[in-house]
């Protein structure tokens, strides 16, 4: 996920006019005073010198390290190991604030998995014209394989983790959804476990939320989507292999889970059934949770080329004698065009008003919106549709006179694959950085599962834009992550 | 149940790190020995060169210090102490969801500190120590593997490939000390600790046999010892017994078992008489036992790991 990079705000604070239009201190209200639910943690931070603080960030540094939290870095003579960037600090939600977060995402993702379902079978929502039936039909991610297939319980999306941003108006607002392989749900797990050990004291008395049931939970997800007739399915995780960036993590919830972790290599198809290689023989798969992407999982029905999935795999899906989790084609619910009419499938599927609101979005299909894009380039963020990951992207305020007018030329030329978002100013929060405490801005991943109910685990990824005034909080691009710690009402307390 | 792929790599596990384990041994007895005089140094240094098989043992014993080196931290040498870890811990990583935190957690450090850039001045400042180190975190790795994995096939599979491993190299230490090529006979006293120093056996073997340090009773206290875990017939008991108790879920599945292979194995090296085996020459019969283990390697593959579907497909 790409986000806008907005003028760095440490060399531009004195020109900036408006000091409304500032970024949310999640610690901090506009006085200065410290917010209610952040003061224990203050408390316990004004007792520890830097030296202690940074003793701190070794624990938890090696933790990491010891536990194998890394990801390679192929250089040209060889290849070293790093760990994510992770800070110190927690980020802290406040129980009020976290049930307006779970209800809209409950909401947003019904009505998904709805949508998904509509699409691949009636179509009545496009019949109905609420969305226009070419954006969804042309889209890369929408699969014709999927059309009139059966799916338990209508949840396509089993494992969906959506981007929050908070606004300077406080309110969070969703940036993009996930529904395809979501990642990053290791690093929520681990940063609780490394948090836990380095501050021990302040977590006791703070009400935190536990978050360990998540690995008990997506199996119970995944195996509420098994057919009646199997009494005790066979759930794995696919993954792409250890070379993979997020391997620790398939490896992470394997274990956790306690289910095999397979490679495409382990797969045999034959007679529409799946099985994997034991050492005793072939043993039959019912549900494989899979960390491969729809392109790569069955050569004869997607990629070609693919290597990592399994021939015949799909096939043995339709026949209904395997599921795979997620659903291909469930990438077509969060199209970037797709994002854009959100709020109206929930009101059409759910007659309701969306909890959680998108950020503004230009589709520059409507000439309308067209040419207020084109007018207003050096202020936006323009993304390709199709892209993701930071391609195809042009961010208004960062960039050149030359690469607006090659944007420029490229949306006159294919309106439909662009859409365009002003930049956000996203909240800001307290970061170790360099053995002193600082803010930097931060962005929020929480995860949603659904299988035959819905759930939400009270705990997010957050994720740290670790470079002063950058607004990127991708860890390819100097973005780390920190501990979300989500409050206990104390109304839900027993006394 | 677990799939072909993991048993594999667990396998593998156990044979690196044995590998890794018996390589730094080599390297301390070699390094030790050139604290003493000169000659029976460069006469052990030959043995721990032959013993992992470099062509060039002569040559390279001339400077135990630079083998030792090499044979430790070079990573383009795929044999080195570092590269063997370097895979176990690659193979450890690709079947983390099977192996304990704790195991794991044993495995990835030794492996962090053999690729420390600060390695090779640590190796310098005291190569001792550092082999040491290494091989106490070795212990703790096969340590932790015991105490926290569960005694199930996994295990199993990492310990045959442990003692695979170990027979072997024990086998091929001793064909380089007492095999028929070998024509100037090891009775040297400083080699002759050397060699049980090498396989870990001084301490053991002083309290069967006392300081008696004779050629003939070494062999026979490193082939044929029914209670030293790094005798050869110590290493076949358990690949006869971690291999049968695997077999069992296969035979369960009606096919057959490479156990045979392992109980004859096992058996060759429990009736042998020491006496016997130098009459009809060491030779001969070391040959012969690492045939077998060559054999009952290939048949773990066959059996396990790398089986033809059509066998094993659903009628």
């Amino acid at each position: 996920m790409e986000l806008g990079v907005a003028k760095d705000q440490a060399s531009d604070r004195a020109d900036e006019t408006v000091a409304s239009a500032g970024p949310y201190d999640e610690m901090r209200d506009a006085g200065g005073g410290v917010r209610p639910h952040y003061v224990a943690l203050a408390e316990r931070l004004q007792t520890l010198s830097a030296d202690e603080l940074a003793e701190r960030q070794r624990t938890l540094e090696r933790f990491f390290l010891l536990q194998g939290i890394t990801f390679t870095v192929y250089g040209a003579e060889s290849s070293t190991e790093r760990i994510i960037p992770t800070d110190l600090l927690p980020r802290i939600i406040p129980a009020e604030e976290w049930k307006t977060i779970e209800a809209g995402l409950t909401q947003r993702l019904r009505a998904l998995n709805m949508f998904l379902a509509d699409i691949y079978s009636g179509q009545q929502i496009l019949m109905d014209g609420v969305v226009p039936r070419d954006l969804v039909l042309m889209a890369p991610s929408y699969r014709r394989e999927m059309q009139n297939l059966y799916v338990p319980h209508g949840a396509y999306a089993n494992v969906c983790g959506s981007d929050l941003i908070r606004q300077p108006d406080g309110k969070f607002a969703v940036l993009e959804d996930n529904l395809r392989v979501p990642s990053g749900v290791s690093y929520m797990l681990a940063n609780r476990e490394a948090s836990k050990r380095v501050f021990p004291g302040t977590f006791r008395g703070a009400g935190v939320r536990p978050i360990d049931r998540y690995p008990d939970l997506l199996l119970t997800t995944l195996k509420s989507m098994a057919a009646d007739w199997r009494p005790n399915p066979q759930v794995v995780v696919l993954t792409p292999g250890v070379y993979n960036s997020a391997y620790f993590e398939h490896a992470y919830l394997a274990r956790l889970m306690g289910v095999p972790l397979v490679e495409g290599r382990d797969l045999v198809v034959h007679d529409n059934m799946v099985y994997m290689r034991t050492t005793t023989g072939l043993r039959r798969i019912d549900i494989i949770y899979r960390r491969v992407d729809d392109d790569f999982i069955d050569p004869l029905t997607f990629r070609r080329d693919s290597g990592l999935g399994s021939a015949g795999l799909f096939n043995a899906y339709r026949a209904g004698n395997v599921v795979i989790c997620n659903a291909p084609g469930t990438g077509v619910a969060d199209d970037k065009a797709v994002y854009a009419y959100v709020p109206e499938i929930i009101r059409y599927y759910l007659g309701e008003d969306a909890i959680l609101p998108n950020i503004e979005t230009y589709l520059c299909r409507e000439p309308a919106q067209l040419s207020h894009v084109l007018a207003n380039l050096d202020k936006l963020v323009v993304k390709a549709v199709g892209a993701s990951g930071g391609y195809g992207m042009l961010v208004g305020p960062h960039s050149t006179k030359a690469q607006q007018d090659e944007f420029a030329t490229a949306l006159r030329a294919d309106p439909g694959n662009y859409i365009a978002q002003p930049t956000i100013q996203l909240s800001t929060a307290p970061c170790l950085i360099d053995h002193e405490i600082d803010a930097r801005h931060v962005d929020l991943r929480p995860f949603i599962l659904s299988g035959e109910k819905i759930t939400v685990t009270p705990g997010a990824l957050t994720r740290v834009a670790l470079r002063k005034g950058s607004l990127v909080v991708n860890s390819s691009q100097g973005g780390g992550s920190k501990d979300t710690w989500v409050l206990t009402d104390r109304k839900d307390l027993q006394p | 149940m677990m799939l072909a792929r993991v048993a594999d790599s667990l396998y593998w596990i156990g044979r690196y790190v044995e590998r890794a384990e018996h390589l730094c041994r080599l390297s301390d007895v070699m390094l030790t020995a050139t604290l003493d005089r000169t000659e029976s140094a460069t006469q052990i240094a030959r043995i721990a060169l032959a013993a992992v098989g470099d062509p060039d043992d002569a040559g390279k014993a001339r400077n135990p210090y630079e083998a030792a080196l090499a044979l430790v931290l070079d990573r383009e040498d795929p044999g080195s102490v570092a590269s063997s870890l370097a895979r176990a811990r690659e193979n450890a990583r690709q079947v983390r969801d099977q192996i304990t935190t704790e195991t794991w957690e044993r495995l990835n450090l030794i492996h962090l500190r053999m690729t420390d850039p600060r390695a090779p001045q640590a190796f310098a400042d005291g190569s001792q120590a550092f082999l040491h180190d290494t091989i106490a975190d070795l212990h703790l790795f096969k340590g932790a593997a015991d105490a926290t994995m569960s005694h199930g096939e996994g295990w199993r599979f990492l310990l045959l490939g442990v003692y695979l491993e170990r027979a072997q190299l024990i086998g091929a230490l001793l064909e380089v000390c007492f095999g028929d090529r070998n024509r100037r006979a090891i009775n040297d006293h400083s080699a002759l600790t050397g060699l049980l120093r090498m396989s870990c056996a001084l301490e053991p073997y002083l309290r069967v046999y006392t300081a008696d340090m004779q050629p003939t009773f070494i062999l026979e206290f490193l082939l044929l010892d029914e209670d030293f875990p790094r005798s050869v017939r110590f290493c076949t008991a358990r690949i006869e017994e971690h291999l049968s108790s695997l077999s069992r879920h296969v035979e369960a599945a009606g096919l057959s078992a490479p156990d045979r292979l392992a109980g004859r194995l096992r058996a060759r090296l429990q009736y042998a008489e020491i006496g016997e085996v130098q009459a009809s020459g060491s030779s001969a019969f070391l040959g012969a036992v690492l045939d077998e283990c060559a054999a009952v390697h290939r048949q773990v593959y066959e059996t396990f790991v790398a089986y033809t579907l059509e066998q094993r497909l659903p009628a």
